[in-house]
Formats: C-alpha cells, structure tokens, sequence
C-alpha cells in the first residue's frame, strides 16, 4: 500500500458521510507505521521485534464536542465503518457545513532531512552498535553488573484529509538509541541513563555514538555509587543543561497546553501578557527544530509545526494549540495538535520545549552558590497544570559547597510550583542542549525533547533521606 | 480467528520454521468523556492484528502487523524469521509447551456487551453532576470519563498449545478541581466492574470531590520521621514500582532488591502479598496468560517472609521450575513479559478510625506524585511529592501538600504495622489493597 497515492475520492466520501447527520467538521486519519527495536540485555540481544501497523481514524467535531472511531481496516468497508460511528453518535441536525472539495496533497518532505533510511540498513548492522553500547558499558569498569541497550526505528506515514479541503501527507523517519546501566558495589545498587535521538536515519548513531551513550550511562551509575542520601529542606538549585529541560517541561509547559487553559486547569489560564517568569527568562516550544525528536513538519492534524515563543523576558505570550481549542478560544493553530497513533485523539502537545539560553558562564554560577543542590541528570517527573505543583526525580545530583561540587548525592526528589519557580530562576547560562523523551499525556506517549542551558533557581525544596 | 492463526501456523511451517507460536487479538472499546454535562468525547474503537514469535535454535524473533491479507501475513511470518536471525541464542529460550487445564475463570459479563451508547453516556453525566453537587467549592470536573472494553484473544503454537477467550471490564473515573481563596487543590476517584450496574457513579464522584475538598487550605509542614498511612490509590501506586521486582526476570538480571531474600523476612509480619490471576472480581483475571499457561494464584510474601517470585516460560526454565502464568501481553504487537495479573494486599486489619485514634503525630497520605519517576524499583529508593492530612493526637486536623515521602522500599515493608479496613480495587495494574500505616518516614516539608 502507498499512502501518498491512496484513493482521495474514498477519502472525500468518509469525511461527507461522517458529516452525514451533522457536525461542523471531519477528519480522516490514514496511518501507516513500520517499527522495528532491538533490546540487549545481560549480554545478550534478547528480542528483536518489529511490525507494521496501518490503520485510519474518522473525527468528527460539533461545537465543543468530538465523536472519534477507528479500526485496523484500511478499506473501504473499515472507513465506512468508523464514519458510520461517528455520525450515528453527533445529535442530528448539530452544526451543519458545507464540504470543500479536497485540494492537491501537500507535503514538505525533507523538512527533515534522512540521509540514511533505517529500512536500508541490514538488521545486523544496528544489532552490531547495541552489541558495541554493552561492551562500552561494561568497560567502564567491574561495579557494572548490567546494562540494557536498545535501538529502534519507526518510520510513519501519514495521509490527513479534513472538511476544509486540506489534504496532507507526512513521512516521518525516528531513530533512537538508549542504554540504562545498573552498577553495584556490595548493597548499593545504582543505576545510569542515557539517551540520543531524533527526526533523523541510521546516521544518527554510529559505532562512536552508541559507545558514548552507553559509556556516559555507565559512568553516571559508577558516580552514584559513592553517593550519599541527599539532604532535605530549601536549597538554591543548579539544573544541568539537557536534561535540565526536563523542569521546564513539567513545571510550565503542560500547563501551556490549551486543554488544560479552556477548562482553567492551568495556573497559567488568565494570565496571557502577564509576568510568570524572571525577567531573564524566555522561551519557545519548536516543533520544527530541524531533525529534532519532537520535530516533524506538519503535526497529526495537519497543521505546518513552528516555533512558539511562550514566554518573553518573564512575559506569558503564547498557548500550545490544537485544532479544536484554537476554535474553542479564538487562536489560530500552533501546530501542537498530536496524537500517538489513529487508536488516539489528537490533544495539545509539547514539541520541544525549552528555556532559551542566557549569556552565564555554567561554572560561574556553581561558583557563586556557596551551598546547594546541583542536578546533573533527572530521572522523570509528573505534574498537576491545575495546581502548577510538581515533582521530579533527580538522577544524578551533587551538594554544592564553597562554590564547588562535592558529594553525589542520590534518591533526591525536587519539588515545587511552576510559577514560583520560574520566577526564582537568577542566573541561565549559554551551553545550551536538548534531551529526548517520551512524554505521557492522557494514556498517550508522544516523543518530545526538553532543553535547556544551565541555570539556577534561587530556592527549591529538595527532599532526601538525609 | 483461529482460521488466521492456523494460516499463519502453516505459512511458517512453510518456510522452514520450526518453532512458532502465534497470538491474534480482537477487540472494541468505547471512551466517553463528558464537560458540562455535555457529551465532550466519544471513541468508538475497533482492533485486530496478529503476532508471531519464532524461535530458531533459542533466539527468539517477534513480528505483529495488523494487516490479515495473504501478502500481509506473509510479510509478518518473514519479518519474525529475520528478527530471529540477529538476536542471539539463549538455552532456555524455547516454546512454551502446553501446560494442562486453562484457570476457571470467565471474565466476560454478557451484561456489559449488551450496553448501550446511551446508558454510558447517562453514567457519566451522572458522575460529573456527583461531583459537582457534592460540594460549592468545586470548580470544575476536569475529567468524567466512561470506558469500557471487549476483547477475544486466541493463541496456537507448533508446540500444541491451543486456546481462546473472551474478557470485558469497564470503569469509572472523575478527576475534579477544587478551589478556595485562590488555592486549587486536585482528587480523583475509581469505580471499575464488569457490569455497567456495578459502578456506583454517584459514590464515585462524590469521592473524588471529598479528596480534593480535604486538601483545601493545605500547606507545608514540618520536616519530620514519622508514622504515615498510605490511603489505598497511594498504597496500589507504591505496591506497583514494587511488583516489579518481584519478577524473576528482575531478580535474574541483577535488577531486584529481593534477589536472594526467598524465605527471609522482607516485611512487616502481617502482610500478605499474592498474585492472584483467578479472582472472580480481577480486572485481570484470565483462564491463560500470553503463553498459554494457565494462570493461578501465586504467594509473594506471607508473614512478611518472601515467599517466591512471579514466572513466565523463560524464566522459569532459567530458574528450572514451571511458569507461574506470569507470561503477559500488552496487545498483539507486544512480546510476553513477566507481569502480575492481580496484587492482593492482605493480612490481619484494623479499623482505619483506630489507626488514626493510635498515632499521636503523623500523616495521612490522599495523594502521591511521581511515584513512578521518583521510585527506584531496582535500588529500592524513593522519594516523592506527597498531599494529604496532618494527625495530630489522634486527630485528623490539617492539610498538607508540597511536601517528600522519601525512604527504601525494604524499610518501608519492614515499617509496615498495620493495615487498614478499607481494601478496594485499584485500576492501572489491578492491586486489591487496604490503607497501609508505615512508621519512622522522612517527610521533607519546611
């Protein structure tokens, strides 16, 4: 099957017989996705598993509310199905438009460029770099008792055709490389993460890459083991740069999402133009970062990514939209309506999110703190947009003291306030980088990068055990 | 569907495989979420596909695809023979033989496949309008969410391992946010089932409403080592990072904390901890795992003591003893992995009244963040953001939020004293639990 040549007049008559009893808008989702991940652990390549799903989903929008249905089924009959779901579900007569004819298929591919497609690679050949990620891990030294090392692929298609006449095809190319490492020393046992991907091929990781991405994961589990209990109480706070990001992303971006803002479940609805952050403060959502994990050039509604600037020196200037919300608030889309797969309704969605860099020196500011917490590597957080309250793990940590890092320090938990804590942020440095993620929204996982350059919030509470 | 997974059988008989196992799935569900009393999302969901794992002399290969033509099966079978041809050979990686009578257990209620759109729809109007009647300071019902599924699975292997079956659940959740004096404070609540009638909309979304209510006016408290009692949605979080280390696959890759502690006191000596796969009223009940073994009932602890570990085929082998029925899968696209079905927390209770009556300085934990980002299940360590209700002198008084939970798991089950009685089923892993008192925790607060 080619989805670029799939059949536009079996499309057209989908979205008028969703349309059929009602409703102001309809969409078809075509999805086509070839995923392919090796995993090794214990020294061995213990699965290889890949597959290929295809499947397409019908929406239908009628004022505030969304009647969905997918299936498995490509065919005619499958479509027929799903939009025979969706209209028997909207109260007849609801909303009523006309629809436009599809246009010709717009695509930008090479908006982010594959130099080698995975697909043209033998399986061998990524078998080979998981294989070199654990030798790298394990020669980090004998406390390494375990590594897992993974690569995956996905490359998915997309064809999005909806009632306004906008028909857009998408292909979408990501290549991911991940090693965790346990090492152990009599009963500590400590573990270490690390990860490179992108919106990129087989180029992204070469013997080289996989070999430091596995070494760093080793090398953080090796530094933890001589960690201590971290301490508890309120602290100035220096975040790393990369994964750093991981604060903003928890602590601000969520509630940047417009689902969160049209129901005022976000501390930060109401307060578009207002100060939510420190002065020095700016930053940007980018869903077009070039060969960014994010990144892809149209998001899952077909609306073109772009660069958002969300906060200006301090100031609240911009929501993450969807279609849906940006009718529901009088916005036009940002290209942040994403879903994971046709089996999920699209919802408002970070990109890469991420607080731009400032004119600091990184050492400068650990040696203007006299006493605090420096977190080099977090391990994941979660947040509530309601309340702004969040929390995170910290990975790898270190008291500051005398302006210097000493001790590691281990099981330390941050834990604050979006608001308050953008606004204790007093010093950004320049050493700007972005981390990989997936992040979980709604039972969705999407990929997503987080970024930062170092910097310091005045005070957190850090909370320890000792 | 037996006719598509023996043809898949064939085809990889066919071309020269000789251990194969295959796994097809089919399913619809529906999610209806309602705003405003207004209907504000309907899915209507329908999936099938098939997997196949191949094993060629111990290294096992794995392909799904939901495309059931000819070509696209083919494609499938192919794929799985070339994933095997990279991954490496292990000796304890074969297929899983057939392994007697299936469990039973008939997880599938007539009742719920005879449920209508609209019925679903009147149960979330009424658990949003719960929520909102039950008190003025609730601003919002951010999620009143209906969802149900239905769902045949079927699995055949060269091995001789033949079965099928079917299984429905529904469930209930509202998420509201609470407000006061500019404060807003969140609460949630479950009702799951496998009949529509089962779920008590009404309870359900007063529930959520009185936890989000107690929380309002919360601050920081001290810091301190004291006694907490972990409500049972709390209590389910910390039993699920924990659950993974009771896994074989854990303990044989260095991964668990419990490795090498079977027959030694790992907690408190009146908790009991099972997997049980039978239970009638389990969301995951099932007469067979992902494999094809039957599943069962299985004692983690008992008296505090560990008692054993949970088991798929493989690791079973390596162990050298029979799969515990622990093989599970997420959907068709997924490999088995070792995996409880049911958590049962058990073990002598206590009035929760009497519990609170009984600690003189402590908190009563509603709500845990970052239970699964900040908990460690291989070094045991944790530390996570905590809301809840200060007791004093016996005495329930004020609310707390922002403040850290943080210790080891190992200390936390050895703390365990008490056990309240209250256990309820959790969803988002299926743990049966009561409140859970713990003594000597660090809270992190000011």
């Amino acid at each position: 099957m080619d989805l670029a040549s799939f059949d536009s007049g079996l499309l057209q008559a989908t979205i008028a017989r969703a349309l059929g009893r009602g409703g102001d808008f309809a969409e078809v989702y075509v999805e086509d996705r070839e995923s392919l991940g090796l995993r090794l652990e214990d020294g061995r390549i213990e699965q290889t598993s890949g597959g290929r799903e295809v499947g397409a989903a019908v929406r239908l929008l009628s004022g505030e509310r969304t009647y969905y249905a997918f299936s498995d089924a490509l065919d005619e009959a499958g479509l027929t199905a799903a939009a025979d779901a969706v209209a028997a579900a909207v109260r007849a007569g609801d909303g009523g438009s006309a629809v436009v004819e599809l246009g010709a298929v717009r695509s930008e591919l090479g908006r982010h460029p594959v130099r080698v497609p995975p697909d043209t690679v033998a399986i061998s050949r990524k078998a080979a770099l998981v294989r070199a990620g654990d030798e790298a891990a394990r020669a980090a030294g004998a406390e390494i008792v375990q590594a897992t090392v993974g690569y995956g692929d996905t490359r998915q298609r997309v064809l999005i055709a909806n009632s306004l006449g906008e028909l857009v095809f998408d292909d979408r190319t990501r290549t991911r490389f991940t090693a965790q490492v346990v090492a152990r020393r009599g009963d500590i046992i400590q573990t270490g993460h690390e990860t490179v991907g992108g919106s990129a091929g087989f180029e992204l990781v070469d013997e080289a890459t996989a070999c430091a991405v596995a070494g760093s994961a080793a090398e953080k589990a090796r530094i933890m083991l001589d960690s201590r209990p971290a301490p508890v109480g309120a602290m100035p706070v220096v975040m790393a740069n990369g994964f750093g990001g991981t604060l903003f992303h928890e602590a601000c971006g969520h509630g940047l999402e417009a689902d969160a803002i049209s129901k005022g479940a976000s501390i930060y609805a109401g307060k578009m133009g207002k100060i939510v952050a420190a002065a020095n403060v700016s930053a940007y959502d980018d869903g077009s970062l070039t060969n960014g994990w994010g990144s892809q050039a149209f998001d899952d509604e077909g609306v073109p990514t772009q660069k958002t600037l969300v906060i200006d020196q301090g100031r609240l200037t911009g929501y993450l939209y969807d279609r849906l919300r940006a009718r529901q608030m009088g916005a036009a889309p940002t290209g942040n309506g994403r879903r994971q797969s046709f089996r999920h309704v699209p919802i408002p969605r970070m990109t890469t999110t991420y607080i731009a860099p400032g004119d600091a020196d990184a050492a400068d500011i650990i040696a203007a703190t006299p006493r605090g917490f420096y977190a080099k590597s977090l391990a994941g957080g979660q947040v509530e947009p309601a309340s702004g309250s969040f929390v995170f793990g910290v990975a790898e940590g270190y008291l500051i003291e005398g302006g210097r890092l000493t001790t590691p320090l281990r099981g330390a938990t941050l834990i604050g306030n979006g608001i308050d804590i953008l606004m204790k942020i007093d010093m950004i440095a320049g050493d700007f980088d972005v981390k990989t993620g997936v992040c979980g929204k709604d039972g969705q996982g999407v990929p997503v990068g987080t970024g930062q350059a170092t910097l310091r919030i005045a005070e957190m509470t850090v909370g320890g055990t000792g | 569907m037996f006719d598509i997974v023996d043809s898949v059988l064939e085809r990889a008989l066919a071309l020269g495989v000789r251990e194969v196992e295959v796994y097809a799935e089919r399913s619809t569900s529906r999610r209806i979420k309602v705003f405003g009393q207004e209907v504000e999302q309907l899915t209507a969901a329908q999936r099938r596909g098939v997997g196949v794992r191949v094993f060629a002399d111990g290294a096992v290969g794995h392909a799904y695809g939901s495309d059931l033509s000819d070509a696209g099966l083919d494609e499938i079978v192919r794929r799985a023979a070339d994933h095997a041809a990279v991954s490496d050979a292990d000796e304890f990686a074969a297929l899983p033989e057939p392994g007697g009578e299936p469990a039973d257990v008939h997880p599938f209620d007539e009742r719920l496949a005879a449920t209508t759109d609209a019925q679903r729809i009147e149960l979330a109007l009424a658990l949003e309008s719960a929520a909102l009647a039950a008190d003025p300071r609730i601003k919002t019902v951010e999620d009143a969410m209906y969802v149900d599924g239905d769902g045949e699975v079927f699995i055949a292997s060269s091995a001789g391992v033949r079965g099928s079956y079917r299984a429905n659940q529904c469930y209930a959740f509202a998420y509201v946010l609470a407000e006061q004096d500019g404060q807003v404070e969140t609460g949630y609540s479950y009702a799951v089932g496998r009949a529509l009638e089962d779920l008590d909309a009404e309870a359900c979304g007063r529930e959520a409403a009185e936890r989000a209510c107690r929380l309002l006016g919360a601050t920081k408290c001290p810091s301190m080592k004291a006694p907490v009692v972990l409500d049972p949605f709390v209590a389910a979080a910390f039993f699920g990072v924990l659950s993974s280390a009771l896994t074989a696959d854990a303990v044989q890759k260095g991964r668990s904390l419990f490795a090498g502690r079977e027959g030694h006191q790992v907690a408190g000596e009146l908790l009991q901890l099972d997997d049980d796969g039978t239970l009638p009223d389990g969301l995951d009940s099932a007469p067979f795992d992902g494999e094809g073994t039957p599943c069962r009932r299985t004692p983690l602890i008992g008296g505090g003591v560990l008692q054993g570990f949970l088991y798929d085929t493989y690791t079973a082998r390596k162990a050298g003893r029979g799969s515990t029925g622990n093989g599970l899968r997420g959907s068709y696209s997924g490999l088995p992995g070792v995996q409880p079905t049911n958590l049962v927390v058990s073990g002598p209770v206590t009035p929760l009244a009497d519990i609170v009556a009984g600690i003189d300085h402590g908190v009563l934990v509603t709500d845990a963040v970052g239970v699964h980002s900040g908990a460690n299940p291989i070094s045991g360590e944790f530390s996570v953001g905590i809301a809840g209700v200060l007791i004093e002198g016996g005495r329930l008084t004020r609310p707390v939020h922002e403040v850290t939970l943080a210790g080891d798991i190992i200390s936390m089950l050895t703390n365990i004293r008490a056990l309240g009685d209250d256990a309820r089923w959790v969803p988002g892993g299926s743990i049966l639990t009561p409140s859970v008192v713990i003594d000597g925790m660090a809270i992190g607060g000011t």
